[in-house]
């Protein structure tokens, strides 16, 4: 047991010497690995925190409730009864039509275009509105509270606008397809790289198989430390990934704090997705030591003896 | 020890090399192959060291039959011998304590006890000063000593040289016959394949002659003669 434990080690030893000697070429090879990972999990934290975001804009999806421009104050207190006892309701405010006036003449006054038209209308034309928002999220339940709403009596129009959150929602589905068949593209990618890698390095170190071959090597001694170099490239290559993944997620949120601090919502990419690193490190590991057992099996065959 | 029936080798393509060899090779000899370039004398000993399988016939080493030992097996058959090249075959990324560490890695000897049986190896070819030292570096003479030494650390019992001394002048193959025969004067089965039998072979040694593919004994000695002699020496060693 120790010495099988020794050997192991004994051959990281080897390996972990051999990548010294040639930091250069061990470099990129990481680095090609690390960008090929960093893609598509870029790809998939934009998605992942899109649908973060969409979830929360559903949740701020409100209903308009716009009464006839006749309706009088005791109409208005009627339909506030109704909506104060609405189960379904979380919360409403109602903006009277001298409020919405004043709020128009108020917006308008920077734009002159604006400000012309709504001076020349004289008197209001705005209906009393609520302003309603639903405990629940969901598309549908949405709109049945939306119809119900519209049936009230003196209610002009009950107005939803969840067509945009759907058609957000189902390309954001696209996209995650999307990035199952990008990462799949990848791995194969990634496996061929890291093979080839192994490969010329059996090229270079031909001469050490043929002689263990010779002198009593089993293949799973010869194989050893080409996985554990394969592994290795897989693991380096993970962890520059990630690196990769922080520093860009770092940049875009300085930039995206300006932009959200215009619309003035408080949004970021969420930054340690700990169990992303975690999938990007493994998975990279992963492949790395299939892709060197197949260069090497291949090579291992044709010492075979005839 | 090392029996061969009837074998023939052919590889695809060609001629005949070996043509129906039979003989017979007891632990303790001294073999010297001799022939022409090009004889088949590394085809044999190609076949005595498994990385070549017989075209018919039967190859037994220690009892085993060759042809019918799986892949997995031949690994650990390997391992009963110690191969020289002619070409040493010396691992030129790592020091000469290093080269000759590899066998013992490959039986799973490490630490203090493989460090120690592989100065002792140094030590036999006269090469203990030069441990740290890259093959390179080495002379011609040197590397084949190196290479000796490689293959006597994990103590086979046969020792299989082709055309070890074929690159050396004469005193350089002189120091390496003189490791071969204290090899085998402690009981080491040593093959020594060489074109130059005459310059190399003392009475006692056993001559085995390849000619386009055949074989025959020249009488340079009698096996006998061999067997008893190489066992007094054993005796008196």
């Amino acid at each position: 047991m120790s010495n099988w434990l020794n050997q192991h080690i004994q051959t990281l030893k080897l390996v972990l010497k051999r990548m010294q000697a040639n930091t250069l070429s061990t470099f990129m090879i990481c680095l090609v690995i690390g960008v090929a990972m960093c893609l598509p999990s870029l790809f998939y934290l934009a998605v992942d925190n899109l649908s973060k975001l969409t979830d929360h804009i559903q949740k701020d999806t409100e209903i308009s409730l716009f009464l006839n421009v006749e309706a009088g104050a005791g109409a208005i207190k009627t339909i506030e009864r109704q909506l104060a006892q609405n189960e379904e309701i979380e919360r409403f405010h109602l903006v009277t039509k001298e409020e919405a006036w004043k709020q128009l003449q108020l917006k308008s006054q920077s734009n002159q275009d604006v400000n012309d038209a709504v001076s020349q209308l004289g008197k209001n034309p705005l209906p009393d509105a609520f302003f309603i928002q639903a405990k629940s999220a969901d598309p549908d339940s949405l709109i049945q509270l939306k119809d119900t709403l519209q049936n009230l009596p003196n209610v002009e129009l009950a107005l939803l606008n969840t067509e945009w959150v759907k058609r957000l929602s189902s390309l954001l589905s696209l996209g995650k397809k999307l990035i199952s068949m990008i990462a799949g593209l990848l791995a194969i990618v990634l496996l061929v790289i890291i093979g080839n890698t192994v490969r010329m390095q059996i090229l270079t170190q031909k001469d050490e198989i043929e002689v263990s071959n010779l002198i009593g090597a089993t293949s799973s001694f010869i194989r050893m430390p080409f996985l554990y170099a394969g592994a290795l490239y897989g693991l380096f290559g993970g962890l520059m990934a990630v690196l990769m993944l922080i520093g860009i997620i770092h940049v875009f949120n300085l930039s995206m704090s300006q932009i959200a601090h215009l619309y003035s919502n408080d949004f970021s990419l969420s930054l340690f997705n700990l169990q992303l690193f975690l999938a990007v490190i493994i998975i990279a590991v992963c492949i790395g030591w299939a892709g060197s057992y197949i260069a090497v099996s291949r090579a291992i065959a044709s010492y075979k003896i005839n | 020890m090392i029996q061969f029936d009837k074998v023939t080798k052919r590889y695809p393509g060609s001629d005949e090399i070996l043509k129906n060899i039979s003989f017979n090779i007891d632990a303790g000899e001294f073999v010297f192959l001799t022939g022409h370039s090009g004889a088949g004398k590394s085809t044999l000993l190609k076949l005595i060291a498994a990385t070549e399988r017989p075209t018919s016939g039967t190859v037994l080493i220690a009892n085993q039959n060759v042809s019918q030992l799986k892949p997995s097996a031949i690994p650990f058959l390997r391992r009963r011998f110690g191969l020289i090249f002619q070409d040493h075959k010396l691992l030129y990324d790592r020091n000469c304590f290093e080269n000759v560490i590899l066998p013992l890695h490959i039986n799973g000897i490490s630490g203090q006890e493989a460090a120690k049986r592989v100065r002792a190896a140094l030590d036999k070819v006269g090469l203990l000063h030069k441990e740290k030292a890259m093959p390179i570096t080495l002379s011609g003479g040197e590397q084949q000593r190196l290479a000796i030494a490689r293959a006597v650390v994990s103590r086979p019992s046969i020792l299989l040289a082709d055309e070890p001394t074929g690159n050396l002048d004469a005193s350089y193959a002189a120091d390496i016959m003189a490791i071969f025969y204290a090899f085998n004067q402690v009981g080491v089965t040593v093959i020594m394949s060489t074109h130059d039998a005459l310059g190399m072979s003392t009475a006692q040694n056993r001559v085995l002659h390849i000619n386009q593919g055949s074989l025959s004994e020249p009488l340079l000695n009698t096996s006998n003669f061999n067997q008893e002699s190489s066992s007094i020496e054993r005796f008196t060693s």
